[in-house]
């Protein structure tokens, strides 16, 4: 790929994005026609619930940079609560992630519905730029948190 | 009846795996009529060199227990597996790392400075004491398990490896009987399936640990606050420690249906904690619940740090 940003790093990025909420907002930002980076590989999964810890060890050790978990608003989960699950889940793993050194802002977790392309493509943004500034990340092989 | 030759070998072992072999009571006496012991450094003089003659897979059976630590770990795990028709990784720490595998959160220079000091203190590979040559194998910088190095034919798990399971295993060893490579001979499903604790499926509104309350010894310990790595635990033990009103820690590592058992454990306890309630306002009260986990990696990778995903700290 060209490295043709300030620092010369590209990041991975994978986005595990529900069905019902985000991914429709990836959607809505995508019919759109706004603009993010091309970092993002989204998959979407039915629920954010169903993104279990495995997976998201397995994005990181499969060369992630970092990771975006995006889930239906407080409420409004298709599943009435999967996205609380998730919320707690992701407490513990930021926590497992900074235990084996690897910075827990690698992981990030966003409500956004199906009506919020923008909020997709400002949380895109602005994710992908954290992670430009944090650099590859160790679990991909070069990096060093 | 020609014996079977059995071979018992320590890396980097605390030496519990070696006793465990005792508690069969008197089914030794069977495996002593029925096989002989060709290595078995705990009990008997054996030297490396008397192991290098041995034919390639003279052995019928090698019982391998503790990690690999050193090169010399290393060396002799392939040596044994040249030398054994069957090579079984025997206990929590040939397995998966065990406990020792946490020392996989600190670099090599931190563990040689916590332990020896500043770096001139360190012992050398090569040196001469009192006039001889001594040669120390190298450590190195991270601990594997032995599936690691080598390819590992069975597997007995535990800390150490409980009775039942080693029984089961002589059981099949002298009837003939051994089954397909692979097998782990230890129950296929949980802990909790042989757990005779009452699973009442209510929330964690706090985690305690065993010796902060009167736990209820019939009642699951989950539900009382207490993390048991049960749900992400092998059985075959009936469930010991719980039975001992103490929580299981994983040792016999994760059932076959799942990959890594710290990440299903995490799983399950973000699922299980709650105040009852669901939705925004209760963040708060969650993240205090969370917050009583000290010690995320040490709590549910105890066991098996060293064969999960994360395999260690990062940083390196």
């Amino acid at each position: 790929m060209a490295k043709l940003n300030d620092n010369g790093f590209e990041p991975k990025i994978v986005a595990f994005l529900c069905r019902w909420c985000s991914y429709a907002g990836a959607d809505l930002a995508g019919v759109s026609r706004m603009t993010y980076p091309a970092n993002i590989i989204p998959m979407r999964v039915n629920c954010s619930g169903r993104v279990d810890a495995g997976m998201v060890m397995a994005a990181f050790e499969k060369g992630a940079d970092g990771v975006l978990i995006g889930g239906c608003h407080p409420g409004d989960c298709h599943y009435v609560n999967g996205n609380y699950k998730t919320r707690r889940r992701v407490i513990l793993l930021k926590r497992a992630l900074a235990e084996v050194g690897v910075k827990p802002q690698r992981l990030h977790l966003e409500w956004i519905s199906a009506s919020e392309g923008v909020k997709f493509q400002r949380t895109v943004t602005e994710f992908t730029g954290l992670i430009k500034e944090l650099g590859p990340s160790p679990m991909s092989g070069d990096g060093e948190d | 009846m020609e014996k079977i030759r059995i071979g018992i070998y320590w890396a980097a072992s605390c030496g519990g795996c070696d006793v465990s072999l005792l508690e069969i009571d008197e089914q030794i006496l069977d495996v002593a009529a029925k096989a002989d012991f060709v290595l078995w450094p705990c009990a008997t003089d054996t030297k490396y060199a008397d192991l290098r003659a041995y034919k390639d897979g003279s052995i019928d059976i090698v019982l391998f227990n503790g990690a690999i630590r050193t090169e010399e770990n290393r060396e002799i795990a392939k040596l044994l597996r040249d030398k054994a028709k069957h090579l079984v990784a025997y206990g929590s720490c040939a397995q998966m790392g065990g406990v020792i595998g946490l020392a996989n959160l600190s670099s090599r220079k931190e563990i040689f400075t916590t332990l020896f000091g500043a770096k001139t203190h360190w012992p050398k590979e090569e040196s001469i004491q009192d006039g001889y040559p001594l040669h120390l194998p190298a450590f190195l910088d991270r601990l594997l398990p032995l599936g690691d190095v080598v390819e590992v034919d069975y597997v007995i798990p535990g800390c150490p490896p409980p009775r039942e399971m080693v029984s089961q295993f002589f059981d099949a060893l002298l009837g003939g009987k051994l089954p397909e490579k692979g097998a782990v001979f230890a129950a296929e499903k949980n802990l909790c399936d042989e757990c005779p604790r009452e699973r009442r499926e209510e929330r964690i509104t706090r985690i305690v640990r065993p010796h902060e309350i009167e736990s209820d010894p019939e009642i699951c310990l989950l539900d009382q606050g207490i993390i048991c790595m049960g749900p992400a635990t092998r059985g075959g033990c009936g469930a010991a420690c719980p039975m001992a009103n103490m929580p299981c820690t994983g040792c016999a590592g994760p059932t076959a249906n799942i990959t890594d058992q710290g990440a299903t454990m995490l799983n399950t306890i973000a699922s299980l904690i709650g105040t009852g309630l669901e939705g925004e306002e209760e963040l708060e009260a969650e993240e205090a619940i969370l917050a009583e986990i000290d010690d995320v990696i040490g709590t549910f990778y105890r066991f098996s740090l060293a064969a999960s995903i994360f395999k260690g700290a990062q940083r390196e």
